[in-house]
């Protein structure tokens, strides 16, 4: 997730809570939320409610967020009142009183306006964790990762709704569905994933900020932006759980003003302190690797991580693999359905043969 | 001087482990189980319910709450009729939780009875949380819970929606709202079938013809159970251990975070009973606590073990600060000399990554633990009876 380009226009947030999280008591979850940092986030103060490992490789103890205090109950409005025709302004009204919410300090961030505010976005989806905190903390194997890309999963079946998932996942990204009595949490849309498409938050982002593939694929855009550049990285690595979703910090700043609201050459409003806090200390590395990759792109014109961050083709951002899949489906005798969408599909399993004419006779598949 | 102290202290232990003998519970033959005035007469035992502590779980608030827990009495009785066995538990609980579905951190009261699949044999029952690998359990568990909607498991997908996206108002809108509410669950009784936690598996298939049920009465719960003598998992007769659980939600009561009972025997009224089981069940174990502290300090048990309440928390082995409480005798002396005939749950191996209890060989967990076979008996009793002496106060 590349953090200089996030406008926090909450496309993503709206596409997963459409595909996923608007029905069935998931009504209050956020699979995917964007929080204005610094902030309070979602749900409040979650980098202060434990879980995680500790150096040892402790599991950590960890707080369940409450409904109301913590995630803010949904609200809804009156609509039958308003399409009979009784409501005015004085009968429109939420269902319960709003007391907390998510974004409820939306753009808010720190310092004082207009010498040295700053903030920026920080979109949050579950991290699919090598080590995750939820899958150590269930005590009934309820949780597990995938083996064929890693996706971290809730046992509907096994889960009891004990809740210790909540506890020991630092990012308090799995959440209780008190209507079923079950934990449930991001899936990846693994379902789409599946098919060679993206997760519905990347597909939409409008500010082209995801990048999704297969970290072990040496072609894949992630593998590049974590591995060969470097330039991305886990959020709150210190917490143990080895996350693997990156972000790509913010290097672009604007300089603080003095006084009598001069610019302060030389000057920076977002502390590279609050950096290292989030993204460790490689964020300094792979800052200097911004600047002087942008430096080279100015002067020179040439920078394969600009054009990759750039992402001139949405397709460009995606290297999914349907064939893959579809040999993992067939050597555990599962059912392999056929491709809905196979723009995205540029895997190593995936072969030209595979390409299929949609309509109009425009082909489809195969790296564009 | 030393000697003196000694016995006085061994006093102190055997007065406290004569008050804690486990009772004799007698089912009485009835016509009918099903019958609400067959508790009018039935005789109700005090059975002693004790925090299960043998694993800390990672809530932090539910561990500042239960960090003094004590042990609760329950009154048991049981009656059968031949066909069914029924019983009653009643215990103290000063708050109602019921929990609902508009909060993410509230948790139920409920309870729940453990069956033994084989019975004929009292050495050794199954572990009594959750029996072990080749001694299954059947779990009964009843929860006060409000309506509980499942909308997946009668494929009524078209109830899944939320009423506002239905796009239909006044009284088509009424009649979605009758539909999903009369779809909605509100009973959470379920039967498990499980040989160890893990194990745990749900019985789905209603195979088990069982009824359970919580009432709330000023100040407590009373909780009941009916459940047949025999059925696929079961055959019961003569004498029937059961061992009894409940949680409470005000502590944020849920899996391990609860009370529960050691093998507890019921003779069935009318039968013969199984008189090495309610020996082993009902008498105290044999063996001087006091030598058995000093043999369990010997060799080591607390460097992995957390013994009493007072001493150091361990990752490594499971704590023992209520293992007398909930163990029996039998189970403890087995743990001593064959540490793998039964590997506590315990943490998930990925929670405590340094501290592992068990390691995997040939797809079997064999725990980490010293084998102390090497022991003489009497150590061995000795040790056994200091073990049954480490249990918390009742409330």
């Amino acid at each position: 997730m590349d953090l200089n380009k996030c406008i926090g226009c909450q496309t993503c947030t709206v596409a997963c809570k459409t595909q996923w999280t608007n029905r069935n008591g998931r009504e209050y979850m956020y699979w995917n939320n964007v929080e204005t940092y610094p902030g309070t986030g979602y749900p409040k103060n979650w980098m202060e409610l434990g879980g995680g490992f500790d150096a040892a490789g402790d599991l950590q103890p960890g707080v369940i967020p409450n409904l109301e205090a913590d995630y803010g109950v949904p609200w809804d409005y009156n609509y039958e009142s308003l399409m009979g025709g009784q409501a005015d302004s004085n009968t429109f009204h939420p269902h319960v009183s709003p007391t907390w919410g998510p974004n409820w300090d939306e753009d808010e961030g720190a310092g004082m306006f207009p010498q040295d505010n700053y903030f920026f976005y920080l979109p949050r989806i579950c991290n699919h964790c090598t080590n995750p905190g939820c899958l150590s903390a269930c005590p009934r194997d309820a949780i597990f990762k995938r083996e064929e890309d890693g996706v971290v999963l809730v046992d509907l079946d096994r889960c009891q709704g004990y809740r210790y998932c909540i506890a020991g996942c630092p990012y308090k990204k799995i959440y209780f569905n008190p209507k079923i009595s079950k934990s449930e949490k991001c899936i990846l849309c693994f379902p789409r994933v599946e098919q060679g498409l993206p997760p519905a938050c990347a597909q939409q982002c409008v500010g082209r900020i995801r990048f999704v593939g297969f970290l072990d694929d040496e072609e894949s855009q992630v593998h590049k932006l974590v591995h060969k550049y470097k330039v991305a990285l886990g959020l709150r690595s210190d917490y143990g759980t080895q996350p693997n979703v990156y972000y790509i910090p913010p290097t672009e700043s604007p300089a603080k003003f003095d006084a009598e609201g001069k610019i302060i050459e030389g000057s920076t409003r977002l502390p590279i302190e609050e950096l290292e806090k989030l993204f460790g200390p490689a964020v300094h590395d792979a800052i200097k690797t911004l600047k002087a990759e942008m430096k080279k792109r100015k002067e020179t014109g040439v920078s394969e991580l600009m054009d990759l961050l750039i992402a001139y083709q949405h397709s460009d951002m995606f290297r999914l693999d349907n064939n893959y899949y579809q040999q993992v489906a067939k050597e555990n005798k599962r059912n392999p359905l056929a491709p809905v969408d196979t723009r995205y599909i540029a895997g190593k399993f995936t072969t030209k043969g595979h390409t299929q004419t949609l309509f109009g006779g425009h082909t489809a598949g195969g790296h564009h | 001087m030393k000697k003196l102290l000694t016995s006085i202290l061994s006093l102190g232990v055997a007065a406290s482990a004569a008050l804690a003998a486990e009772p004799l519970i007698t089912a009485a033959k009835v016509a009918n189980v099903n019958d609400a005035s067959v508790w009018e007469k039935a005789k109700f035992e005090t059975v002693t319910l004790y925090p299960q502590t043998a694993i800390e779980f990672n809530d932090k608030k539910a561990n500042e709450l239960t960090a003094k827990a004590k042990a609760k009495k329950a009154q048991v009785a049981a009656v059968h009729d031949g066909k069914n066995i029924a019983l009653m538990v009643k215990w103290a609980d000063k708050t109602k939780d019921v929990q609902g579905i508009k909060c993410s951190d509230t948790y139920s009261d409920g309870f729940a009875v453990q069956f033994a699949a084989a019975t004929k044999k009292p050495q050794p029952l199954p572990y009594i949380g959750m029996g072990s690998e080749g001694r299954p359990v059947i779990v009964h568990l009843q929860k006060a819970t409000s309506k509980v909607y499942e909308p997946n498991g009668n494929k009524d997908v078209g109830m899944q929606i939320n009423r506002q996206q239905t796009g239909v108002f006044g009284k088509e809108l009424a009649d979605f709202d009758a539909k999903v509410a009369a779809l909605a669950n509100t009973d959470f009784e379920r039967v498990f079938v499980a040989e160890g936690f893990r194990s745990l598996t749900e019985i789905k298939d209603k195979s088990v013809q069982s009824n359970a049920s919580m009432t709330y009465v000023p100040g407590g719960w009373n909780g009941s159970l009916v459940r047949p003598l025999k059925d696929q998992y079961v055959n019961l007769g003569g004498t029937v251990p059961v061992s009894i659980a409940v949680w409470d939600g005000t502590n944020m009561g849920r899996n391990g975070l609860k009370n529960l009972s050691s093998w507890v025997a019921i003779n069935l009224e009318g039968q013969k009973p199984n008189a090495a089981m309610v020996a082993e069940l009902t008498t105290d174990a044999k063996g001087d606590a006091a030598k058995g502290k000093e043999a369990a300090m010997t060799n080591g048990c607390n460097g992995c073990h957390q013994l009493e309440a007072t001493d150091a928390k361990s990752f490594m082995g499971p704590a023992l600060h209520n293992a007398g409480g909930y163990s029996t005798a039998a189970y403890l002396r087995e743990s001593i000399l064959k540490p793998s005939a039964v590997v506590v749950p315990g943490y998930n191996r990925n929670a405590h990554a340094n501290t592992p209890w068990y390691n995997i060989e040939k797809g079997k967990r064999v725990s980490t633990m010293t084998d102390f076979s090497f022991l003489d008996k009497e150590t061995v009793d000795n040790i056994v009876a200091y073990l049954k002496t480490l249990k918390a106060e009742a409330e």
